[in-house]
């Protein structure tokens, strides 16, 4: 039932979100989902009445995965699907996608993971998928075992269907209280944040394929096995598709090979001053890792900076190891470019510094560039290709 | 003559990209031709005892503990400080070379001893960003470093501090920040430290093995400028 506040919050909402987009400020959902909670509180547990709601967590690949899950969902289960638009993942974000009309009966949600507790109580989802934990902006979130602790005092109960990654010992924490978990194994590897037990800090014995602990915390039996050189974008797709199985679309197995071919990481096309060049978005340490192993091109451009959200912190980048750098012509920018720089020469790689990226892309009279971004430094190279001024806040 | 550097546990000690301050000693030693081992001690192995540096990093509170109870253990590290090995260590490795710190259930736990300080965890919101120090020894410049702790470090009347907060918190007891005792340092500067303040670098090898040739290393200088801009600004 639609309370006639839950409908005047949800209009103004909208008339907010609609002059904020007029205006040229952004993509306004997170005006409209302020405008929505700021009149009617309730309004996401109202709004998620009697509706299927599946929603997405973890560290790295959330915004690609809901969109893979939506993909899957509309075109197997033969209807529409209500969902978030990229990365609006917070209170405000959520409210305004599930007030979209039309209302439809699937929801597929993506939630930041400080804010996954209380949305999993607000919205009462059939299904929570779970795709990994690692470090992230220790700024904002402090510690990843804290995550994992907030997430394990939250699942207590059996009333959703949890799919996890059953190889990170973060998530087997996190859902070891929990009454329905779906585990997916992908071979065992080793995690790069778990030397020591999520529960009780004593070191985790790792051995081929499994983890354990003398306190009882260890890797479970798998309810599913997948591929065991997987990357991190196709682990997330073989989970999502498992969400999609429970949540009635019959899908095969052709099918979901299909799509594991095709899950793009989050990497776009910029035209910077006539020249296209591919730019991978990396937000953390495990993202930065990913990007690196995939790149091809042996002119690479890396744009750093250290606004809230990509981390105040820069330290990050001494976690990760740059080698597949060396016999690449390396040119950084973005505003934290002396860090990147210093850190890719102490491993001795030859490197450059340029001011901008368009100075940055300069410095390639020819030939494909490839560059690796930091959250806002992606969105700056964004931003530019449209032509606008960046608005602070509207992303996230 | 060959400068050996230990790193300690960089599994449990290793959160805030403090393995850097290794990787930049051993190429900061080698532009001045120096050889150099690095020796990684993971948990389980032994510590040596009559290498140059020891460094421990930053870490979360459970991994710090069991940190601490194996360097307790091993004895290693205590053994070679009291030879006078150099010591540098950031964050929960600098807390861990103090007196005491706080333990799991509000208790407090012995730490290694090498220097007299004493944690603890004020009702204070976490120390979350830059901070920029006055070195306590003139030949240093400023120092610049990124924050993120929850206790507070109270030096001993004897204990001479690395240097005097200019801003962020510090040790959180009157205006200092880190310590700087015989051949032993800590400091809460992640950034990595050394990455950030390649003269503090080269304090740590001195300590180690004396006076060294000069390295004009541009992309250091540029880097420990532009963060000391950066702080100025604000």
């Amino acid at each position: 039932m639609t309370s006639p506040r839950l409908k005047v919050a949800c209009t103004l909402g909208n008339i907010a979100g609609w002059l904020s987009r007029g205006l040229n400020r952004g993509r306004g959902e997170t005006l409209t989902g302020r405008v929505i909670l700021a009149i009617c509180p309730n309004a996401i547990h109202d709004l998620a009445q009697n509706r299927d709601v599946v929603l997405i967590s973890g560290t790295n690949g959330k915004t690609t995965s809901t969109s893979n899950l939506v993909a899957i969902l509309s075109h197997f289960a033969g209807e529409g699907v209500t969902t978030s638009s990229s990365g609006a993942n917070m209170p405000a974000g959520i409210a305004a996608a599930l007030a979209q009309k039309p209302r439809h009966r699937l929801a597929v949600i993506e939630c930041d993971e400080m804010y996954l507790p209380e949305m999993y109580r607000k919205v009462s989802p059939r299904v929570i998928v779970l795709l990994n934990l690692s470090r992230d902006q220790l700024h904002r979130t402090g510690e990843v075992r804290k995550v994992a602790q907030s997430w394990h005092d939250t699942f207590t109960k059996a009333d959703v269907t949890l799919v996890v990654d059953r190889d990170d010992p973060f998530l087997e924490y996190a859902v070891a209280q929990a009454g329905h978990v779906i585990r997916i194994s992908f071979g065992g590897r080793r995690h790069p944040d778990a030397a020591t037990c999520p529960k009780c800090s004593q070191i985790l014995n790792w051995t081929t394929g499994n983890y354990s602990c003398n306190c009882g915390l260890g890797s479970k039996l798998p309810d599913v096995r997948a591929g065991k050189n997987l990357r991190g974008p196709q682990r997330n797709t073989v989970l999502i598709t498992e969400a999609a199985r429970l949540m009635g679309a019959e899908i095969l197995a052709a099918d979901a090979q299909a799509l594991l071919d095709n899950s793009p990481d989050r990497v776009s096309q910029f035209d910077i001053n006539g020249r296209m060049v591919s730019a991978h978005l990396a937000k953390n340490p495990e993202s930065w890792r990913e990007a690196l192993a995939q790149l091809n091109s042996p002119q690479v451009i890396l744009a750093v900076n250290a606004r809230g959200i990509d981390g105040k912190d820069t330290s990050w980048l001494w976690d990760i190891d740059f080698a597949m750098l060396q016999g690449r012509r390396v040119v950084c920018t973005g505003e934290r470019r002396l860090d990147v720089a210093y850190r890719i020469q102490v491993q001795g790689i030859d490197v450059t510094i340029a001011r901008d990226i368009a100075v940055a892309v300069s410095k390639f009279p020819t030939g494909i560039i490839q560059v690796i971004a930091s959250y806002t430094a992606f969105q700056d190279l964004a931003v530019r290709e449209l032509g606008i001024t960046r608005v602070q806040g509207e992303l996230k | 003559m060959t400068l050996t550097i230990v790193r300690l546990y960089h599994d449990l000690l290793g959160t805030y990209g403090d393995q850097g301050n290794a990787e930049i000693l051993q190429y900061r030693a080698i532009a001045r031709g120096i050889e150099v081992e690095l020796i990684e001690v993971n948990p389980g192995d032994s510590t040596p005892r009559s290498a140059d540096i020891y460094l421990l990093g930053g870490g979360e509170d459970g991994p710090q503990l069991a940190a601490l109870e194996m360097l307790r253990n091993d004895g290693g590290l205590n053994f070679a400080a009291a030879g006078g090995a150099v010591v540098f260590a950031v964050c929960a490795g600098f807390q861990i070379i103090g007196e005491s710190l706080p333990a799991a259930n509000d208790e407090q736990v012995s730490g290694l001893g090498l220097v007299d300080a004493h944690t603890v965890y004020p009702i204070a919101p976490r120390s979350v960003g830059e901070v920029q120090i006055a070195p306590a020894r003139g030949e240093l410049p400023i120092l610049t470093g990124f924050e993120n702790h929850q206790g507070f470090t109270q030096l001993g009347p004897e204990m001479p501090a690395l240097g005097r907060v200019l801003s962020g918190v510090g040790n959180g007891y009157d205006q200092a920040e880190g310590v700087w005792h015989g051949n032993v340092i800590g400091t809460y500067m992640h950034g990595p430290a050394l990455a950030r303040n390649p003269e503090l670098a080269d304090a740590v090898l001195q300590c180690a093995i004396g006076p060294m040739a000069r390295f004009d290393d541009e992309l250091a200088i540029l880097l420990a400028q532009e963060r000391r801009q950066a702080l100025k600004r604000k």
